[in-house]
């Protein structure tokens, strides 16, 4: 009987190219899929973000050193941090660790955390479209958590008006919201 | 009208705890009556949880303002190309004369101790794995030397891990090739061990675990083989890695037919050969479609099998490689073998061993002989079995191949003069050949025979 080949011939890791930056498919693939990893982490396998977060950090990097011989992004990746949490939560016998054993696997996002990611995705997105000045704004009130006084006493602006410019960002990000997917308000 | 100033329309809006009671009993009055105004109000009274949740998560802003593991990975990728670019350049010299990188001893040197380097090696063993395993082997001993020594400032321990797992992998892999297995075995076990230090290591696991099962089979330790290939089958299906998953399917469907099981193995075939269709791969097609026909012969649907023959010798006559094709010629000089027309038989057998001949092919060609042979039996010609021993000797002894095999055949030529050559001793000594071209030093225990008054 014919030999089974045993593994794939694998092609280059990654293409040369003269610059200094990663190949573009490695930051679309990492924009593309790591929100929907670290959903999976914290949701699937009830690990906290901050504990998640390294644990997309090594799905990625192994991923990195053989992204062409990977036939299916999103199920290795998938499948990456479903063994890594897994790991992370020292779950069963050391040998039962390496593969998750369930099917469907334990890792399968439900249609809710990938339209939660999706939706997220979509906004992130959206923040092109809405002026710089809005984004500065949202992100400090947001992200940065800073008060309205704060920001209105940096700016030499009263609160309201920093009221008024945060709702009307607000109101400008859920137009372009809108517009992009189609839903009408 | 007059109406209301944006600013107080906004503090109604979203403070209004900060408007005394007469002056949010004003505006409220107004708003009744001015459509311009409620507007405006409407405006910023607009539901703050629509989107509340999405602008509080640091994950929707990554896209745009990146993260601090956006920022690392981006480096490590460009780490990885960077790497990967200049060890195509410093390894072009080696890669086309292999027997240099074995002299050279590149770890010696400073600059080649990049994990690009040990990448490069590797997939280079890969490459050539089937047709030059000693080259192979060079390559991967490379790659380990130069894996062993990466520099623990530039490389993280996982990083070096994978990439000493994967090097040991691919040692291990051009050892099977080289009939090496206890070595490969022991390969096998380092790659694990080093696999088993980071996460995520499933995928490599499974590789790891598949050829574990490739080795165990050619070993024939076939119950441990199929657990093993079970194994990696499962780890690549959790993958998604189908192409793989394929590989592994193939293995366990091998391991059945060696065990006598070919209508169990004729189920997993046929999976191979639907994923090939699904995926339009054709060489997994034929693979899977050559394999199917060997079981169907040996289960004796003789119209099955020489459907699923001539389906694989359509695609190797299109494809290749030639080696495939020849042995699919082969499998259907077998069916017609099998079907008592020996004369053709034996005509088409004669043509695939000169051809396998002409590819220095010597113990496929062995094998074809032993067929003719069986077909000369039959029709009870010892004398042609005699000269054909006689020519697989000299083909041997012109291939330098002074092993247990020409052992084998020398056993053959005596059994065939003294006419106790019987279709018992053929299956030995076809057995015995498969096993000797992997495993060289391999000796030949000729069958033993009933003493001459139990007969």
């Amino acid at each position: 009987m014919q030999e089974p080949r045993s593994d794939m011939t694998p092609t280059s890791v990654v293409r040369p190219d003269e610059s200094h930056d990663p190949p573009p498919a490695f930051e679309e693939a990492y924009l593309r899929f790591a929100p929907l990893l670290r959903k999976i982490a914290m949701k699937k396998f009830g690990i906290p973000a901050v504990d998640a977060e390294p644990l997309v950090h090594d799905v990625f990097t192994t991923y990195f050193t053989k992204a062409e011989d990977v036939e299916q992004p999103e199920r290795y990746l998938i499948g990456g941090i479903c063994n890594a949490s897994r790991q992370h939560l020292r779950r069963g016998a050391a040998t039962s660790e390496l593969f998750c054993g369930e099917e469907p696997c334990a890792a399968t996002p439900t249609d809710a955390i990938v339209l939660e990611v999706e939706r997220k995705i979509l906004i992130g997105r959206l923040f092109t479209r809405i002026g710089s000045r809005c984004r500065d704004l949202l992100h400090r009130y947001y992200i940065n958590g800073e008060t309205t006084d704060a920001i209105a006493g940096e700016l030499g602006f009263r609160t309201t008006t920093v009221l008024m410019f945060l709702s009307r960002c607000r109101k400008r990000a859920l137009s372009a919201y809108h517009a992009m997917t189609g839903v009408r308000q | 009208m007059s109406h209301i100033g944006e600013v107080d329309l906004a503090t109604y809006a979203l403070t209004p705890g900060a408007l005394s009671p007469a002056g949010r009993a004003e505006i409220a009055a107004h708003l009744a009556e001015c459509a311009a105004c409620q507007a405006t109000h409407d405006f910023f009274a607009v539901s703050e949880d629509v989107l509340d949740a999405e602008l509080r998560d640091e994950m929707t802003w990554e896209p745009l303002i990146g993260s601090e593991t956006h920022r690392v990975l981006m480096e490590c990728g460009a780490h990885v190309a960077r790497e990967d670019r200049e060890a195509e350049e410093l390894l072009k010299p080696y890669l086309e004369n292999p027997i240099s990188a074995a002299w050279q001893m590149l770890v010696t040197r400073r600059r080649f101790r990049t994990g690009g380097v040990v990448r490069r090696l590797i997939r280079a063993a890969h490459g050539i794995c089937d047709s030059d395993p000693l080259a192979a082997l060079t390559f991967a001993e490379n790659a380990i030397a130069i894996a062993e020594v990466l520099d623990p400032d530039r490389y993280s321990p996982a990083a070096a891990d994978q990439l000493r797992g994967t090097a040991w992998k691919e040692l291990a892999f051009a050892q099977m090739r080289l009939g090496r297995f206890p070595q490969a075995l022991a390969s096998l076990d380092r790659a694990e061990r080093y696999h088993r230090r980071y996460r995520p290591n499933g995928a490599n696991l499974s590789i790891v675990a598949l050829l574990r099962g490739g080795v165990l089979y050619e070993q024939g330790h076939l119950d441990e083989a199929m657990a093993w290939a079970e194994r990696a089958e499962h780890g690549f299906a959790h993958a998604g890695e189908n192409r793989r998953r394929m590989d592994a399917l193939f293995l366990r469907g091998a391991i059945l037919f060696e065990a006598g099981r070919a209508a169990e193995a004729v189920l997993l075939f046929r999976q191979t050969i639907e994923y090939g269709e699904e995926a339009q791969n054709v060489r997994i097609i034929g693979r899977g479609s050559y394999a199917t026909a060997d079981c169907q012969l040996a289960l004796e649907n003789f119209n099955e099998a020489s459907a699923h023959y001539h389906r694989a010798l359509v695609i190797f006559r299109e494809v290749g490689p030639e080696p495939d094709r020849l042995t699919t010629e082969w499998g259907i000089a077998r069916l017609v073998l099998r079907v008592g027309k020996y004369d053709e038989a034996i005509a088409r057998l004669r043509d695939v061993s000169a051809r396998f001949e002409r590819l220095q092919m010597v113990t496929d060609a062995a094998l074809v002989g032993l067929d003719i042979v069986e077909a000369l039996l039959a029709l009870n010609k010892p004398r042609r079995i005699v000269a054909i021993a006689r020519h697989l000797s000299s083909v041997f002894t012109d291939a330098g191949m002074l092993t247990g095999a020409l052992a084998a055949i020398a056993y053959l030529k005596e059994a065939a003069v003294s006419g106790e050559l019987s279709i018992e001793d053929l299956g030995k000594i076809r057995s015995f050949l498969r096993r000797a071209e992997r495993q060289p030093n391999l000796e030949f225990v000729r069958p033993a025979r009933p003493p001459a008054d139990s007969v």
